[in-house]
């Protein structure tokens, strides 16, 4: 497809003054890595300059309101700041993947709009963590005291993937940091956390 | 192996968040239960993505909302996903683990008539009814059609009617112009949703009334 208007903008970052230009795939995962690993503001100023304007024409097409469709945004920007640490790069595109952030947000709003009940289901319907993440069938195997298990459930994800990694799937640190796409100091780091809370849970009866 | 999958036309909806909530979670459940779905699932998302976030917006330069933008990145958590851990119901001395989009979502305790015992999903979705149905073993339902359309998704063990035999993942969706007996052997458990109240073409209907409230 080929847009025969005059463009005299360019996109954040592209530097092309193109009718259509590519999507900038490798800037906006690389976004969306910085903002999981180091809450980076500057990359995330990237990712709400690039999608604000795009989920709001979604959104008016949606809802045919521009209040609803700013409300799109805000819930959807929100949740991308907040759960960019659940996008994985092996898992397809950041746009794919902001796509289905939106998606799951319209989704909630207009059953709002349908029901009197508050009730926000589309992470039931539509998971943003992968249940098939690897480390679940070693689980059971490993660890067959249940009460260790519910204490590891009660870990932040992120930490709770560490403790998997490091000691019930014998990966190294320098291993897993690179499974999970983090640096060393990242895995070392949620390693001590995830310790002290399982040690602060446990408590006295496991010295 | 499973053989009856959503058409098209529902995956497409599905992917897109236009299906009701009733009929999402039957293609949820669906999809995690069917590689071949899963694929086109992923397939689909991707293209819709690039179709919605495509093209070049006139205003993306002034457009940076830097109230929103501070609002939203003065707060500095992150959201902690849990894995939901497995849950189960009992009928008639079975027991069923659910699927995993039915572990949050609530349902009402199994009423039993006869070979038959429903579960309300609490889910509120307009004229659509959202149920697990159990058949318990030799059980059958009577032949039926309905103005509506009954989607029927096999969750645990086997049944059939005049169309066939059925695995746990097949999805079946039926309008109208349907009749059908299903009838199972071993018993089963299914996800089902039903748009309207069921009529009986066979027998004395008065009788069947229960049965139909039953269903629908």
């Amino acid at each position: 497809m080929v847009s025969q208007q005059l463009q005299t903008g360019c996109k954040p970052n592209t530097g092309q003054f193109t009718a259509m230009p590519d999507t900038p795939s490798k800037e906006l995962a690389d976004a969306l890595f910085a903002v999981a690993t180091h809450r980076d503001k500057r990359a995330f100023a990237l990712l709400f300059q690039y999608f604000s304007p795009k989920i709001k024409r979604f959104g008016i097409k949606q809802f045919g309101s521009e209040a609803q469709a700013m409300e799109l945004v805000q819930e959807t920007l929100t949740s991308v700041w907040r759960k960019a640490h659940l996008y994985h790069k092996d898992k397809g595109a950041a746009t794919t993947w902001v796509y289905t952030v939106m998606r799951n947000a319209s989704f909630d709003m207009l059953r709002k709009m349908k029901s009197s009940r508050e009730e926000c289901i589309s992470e039931d319907i539509w998971p943003l963590i992968d249940e098939a993440t690897p480390g679940q069938h070693e689980f059971s195997d490993h660890l067959e005291d249940k009460q260790i298990k519910q204490y590891l459930n009660k870990l932040p994800q992120a930490q709770r993937e560490v403790v998997r990694g490091v000691y019930f799937q014998d990966m190294s640190q320098e291993q897993l940091a690179e499974h999970l796409n983090i640096p060393v100091g990242t895995v070392k780091s949620r390693l001590r956390l995830a310790l002290q809370k399982l040690r602060n849970e446990m408590g006295d009866q496991h010295d | 192996m499973i053989k009856h999958h959503p058409s098209n036309d529902i995956l497409m909806q599905f992917s897109e968040g236009n299906l009701p909530a009733s009929l999402s979670i039957a293609v949820a459940i669906h999809v995690e239960m069917c590689p071949v779905c899963k694929k086109e699932i992923a397939a689909l998302e991707a293209k819709q993505a690039d179709n919605v976030f495509a093209g070049f917006d006139a205003d993306s330069e002034d457009s940076f909302d830097a109230g929103l933008f501070d609002a939203i990145t003065a707060d500095d958590a992150i959201d902690e996903i849990y894995e939901q851990a497995p849950i189960t119901v009992d009928v008639k001395d079975k027991t069923y683990t659910l699927p995993r989009a039915l572990t949050r979502i609530g349902h009402s305790n199994f009423m039993q008539l006869g070979k038959l015992a429903r579960s309300r999903i609490d889910i509120d979705d307009g004229a659509l009814r959202a149920s697990l149905l159990h058949i318990d073993a030799g059980g059958e339902i009577p032949e039926h059609t309905h103005t509506g359309f009954e989607l029927t998704l096999l969750l645990e063990g086997e049944f059939s009617d005049e169309e066939g035999s059925y695995v746990p993942g097949d999805f079946m969706m039926l309008d109208g112009r349907h009749n059908h007996t299903p009838k199972t052997a071993q018993g089963c458990l299914c996800f089902t949703v039903v748009s309207s109240a069921l009529h009986f073409n066979k027998g004395i209907s008065k009788l069947l009334n229960p049965i139909g409230n039953l269903i629908y």
